[in-house]
């Protein structure tokens, strides 16, 4: 899987290569629009991270170019700017996500996660770790061909862990994950151990092993 | 047990004050204020000249009957007992010589029998001679008619008086009707007008120069007004872009030193640490923009919004903290608050609000809500003291040291929304129980 970062901070760009990386992507990087436009136009990308503000354009203008070329690659734009009006604009030109930074790269990596799956399989596929089997179309679980009953955050908790699998995520990455940034969590993450706790309790009912591995004053760790 | 009711401080600038009345009712007063002592002198001057025509015209009656009467006294004899007759009208009696030359003509005040009292008389007086005696010839005429002259002038004054002002008034009303129209229609643009409509305002020419002048200076006025406002507006999200990205390069390099599995778990939790200290600055950051762009208002309502929504898909967002906590959640939903509102401000208030609730809340608390037409009221238990009314709505002021990871900004927030939306927000502390109340602001037209 190709993705092209078009981010003009080095070191966040930097952070999301090597982060995607690990998680088997193939990554690409471009700190400005123009070579941005270039690399787009030199090679085929499954997705396309494009930051807004870049020297010599803007992210949005990535995206009508990329719809100009009748692209079919998946285009997430990330902008510090928590603007609605970018919001709806960027996704009003055909992008299909939005992130505003700072975001998590277990987010990140979720939403590409997503849209991937969205794009190519028409979300007709299902996602396999190991003897786990999720359903996205029916948001229905298998563990051993045999059904897991989860609740809608028990089931967001398993496929972000899935599309993040053997990486440390914070509490606070899977509390904005299931959340929203809006609430203010203040600092009590006591819900979020309940609902990890049912999960991994479901899973190994089923006959599933414990794949939860709690990282100590942390957060966790799905393998 | 004291309750403490905090009104808002915000008051309205009052619109219709006590020497402010219609453009139309003060032409009107002016002109009759103008009018009136010039109908007064009107009226007086009248009064003067009919009184001169009528003294003329009485002289010249009075010296007319003295004509007939000296050709009648010339045909009686001497001893005529006509030459003692005394009346108030008429009075001739002998006089000492020598006649005079012409008859003194005066006005007097002489009781009159039949109107028992003192009424105005003209008088003809003059001595004279009827063959070789003297006599003086007295001949009043009454001027009665005098009072009712006044009378009359009086009345026809109020008349006019009364047809003035019912003139004025048409005449006033049909001006303001054409005249005055571009000047209501502007003024009716800019009482409507909204931020985001300002470029876009245009007015129509008119025939007024001082109208179109007004109108020019009107746009030039809002055209800056809105040219300021951008450039705010772009600072505060400049603002934010220039905090938020190194906020991002920090947060995310940590999450990846995180996946560093050579670290001992000492270090990973220090890292752990530093990232969620990162994170409640960008969140901090984040509100106070989001405070900075409500009160730029930034976030204008584009129609009224159904607060039984709201609530009710927060309701379901908070489902599962409710459930977490175990808390008691009473809804007494017996209609629809329906406030003018941006769809995010509504959403952030019943979400901040309801947060509280069940942030601020021990485990197998209770929450009661209350929502009809007039308003929204949160009422939830909870183990922290009263929050003091000084500090209460105030950024930063925590309820609780407890909870070090709130920012504080949530009921700052709150009261922000409240404040730029013509809402108003109201705390009791009653027996270990936090109510919030948001109803709309009663005194507003």
């Amino acid at each position: 899987m190709n993705i092209l970062i078009i981010e003009d901070e080095q070191a966040l760009q930097e952070s999301i290569a090597q982060y995607l990386g690990k998680q088997g992507y193939v990554c690409e990087t471009a700190t400005n629009f123009r070579e941005g436009i270039q690399k787009i136009n030199d090679a085929e990308f499954e997705c396309i991270i494009a930051d807004i503000g870049l020297p010599y354009g803007s992210g949005l203008d990535i995206v009508k170019e990329l719809k100009q070329i009748r692209s079919d690659a998946g285009i997430i734009i990330i902008s510090a700017k928590d603007s609605l009006e970018d919001k709806l604009n960027g996704l009003g030109l055909g992008a299909d996500d939005y992130l505003t930074k700072p975001f998590h790269l277990s987010e990140l990596s979720a939403r590409i996660n997503a849209l991937l799956r969205r794009k190519h399989f028409g979300g007709n596929t299902s996602i396999i770790f190991q003897d786990i089997q999720v359903i996205p179309a029916s948001k229905s679980v298998l563990v051993h061909q045999k059904p897991v009953e989860l609740t809608a955050k028990e089931y967001q908790l398993l496929v972000y862990f899935i599309a993040n699998q053997n990486r440390v995520i914070t509490k606070s990455a899977l509390a904005s994950h299931l959340w929203g940034d809006e609430y203010d969590m203040a600092g009590s993450y006591d819900f979020i151990y309940s609902h990890i706790k049912n999960l991994r309790r479901k899973l190994m009912d089923a006959g599933a092993p414990d794949y939860i591995k709690t990282v100590y004053g942390t957060g966790y760790r799905f393998e | 047990m004291p309750v403490h009711l905090i009104i808002s401080r915000r008051c309205m600038v009052q619109v219709t004050g006590s020497n402010n009345m219609k453009l139309l009712t003060k032409n009107t007063i002016w002109f009759l204020l103008i009018m009136l002592p010039l109908l007064a002198a009107g009226g007086i001057y009248l009064y003067q000249q009919f009184d001169k025509e009528l003294k003329k015209e009485m002289d010249e009656e009075l010296v007319n009957d003295q004509i007939q009467w000296l050709l009648y006294f010339k045909s009686i004899p001497d001893d005529s007992p006509v030459f003692r007759i005394t009346t108030p009208e008429f009075s001739i009696h002998p006089a000492k010589g020598p006649a005079d030359a012409q008859p003194l003509l005066k006005t007097i005040m002489q009781y009159q029998e039949v109107e028992h009292k003192e009424v105005p008389y003209r008088q003809l007086e003059q001595v004279i001679r009827i063959r070789e005696n003297f006599y003086t010839l007295t001949i009043r005429k009454s001027l009665i008619e005098k009072d009712d002259l006044i009378r009359n002038i009086a009345l026809v004054m109020t008349l006019a008086f009364i047809g003035l002002l019912l003139f004025v008034i048409l005449v006033n009303r049909l001006i303001s009707r054409s005249i005055w129209r571009p000047f209501y229609q502007s003024l009716e643009k800019m009482e409507k007008l909204q931020l985001e409509q300002m470029p876009h305002l245009t007015f129509p020419d008119t025939a007024v120069t001082e109208f179109n002048r007004l109108n020019e200076v009107l746009l030039n006025a809002t055209s800056r007004m809105y040219h300021d406002f951008v450039i705010m507006k772009e600072l505060t999200e400049d603002a934010a872009h220039e905090m938020q990205t190194p906020l991002a390069i920090a947060q995310n390099r940590l999450e990846l030193l995180l996946q560093d599995e050579a670290l001992q778990p000492t270090q990973l939790k220090s890292i752990a640490q530093t990232h969620e200290a990162l994170q409640r600055l960008s969140h901090l950051n984040h509100n106070m923009l989001f405070m900075a762009k409500i009160g730029n208002k930034q976030f204008m309502p584009a129609g009224n919004i159904s607060i039984r929504a709201v609530l009710e898909k927060h309701l379901r967002l908070f489902e599962e903290l409710i459930r977490d906590k175990d808390l008691m959640v009473r809804t007494d939903i017996s209609g629809d608050l329906s406030l003018s509102l941006h769809p995010l401000l509504a959403d952030t208030l019943i979400s901040n609000l309801l947060g509280n609730a069940i942030k601020y809340n021990y485990p197998k608390g209770a929450i009661t809500i209350q929502l009809n037409e007039q308003l929204f009221s949160i009422c939830n238990t909870s183990e922290y003291p009263q929050i003091p009314a000084t500090q209460l709505f105030q950024r930063f002021k925590k309820n609780a040291s407890v909870l070090e990871n709130s920012n504080g900004l949530g009921l700052a927030i709150v009261k922000k929304i409240t404040d730029t939306n013509n809402l108003k927000i109201y705390y009791i502390h009653k027996e270990h129980e936090h109510h919030f109340i948001v109803r709309p602001n009663p005194h507003r037209h």
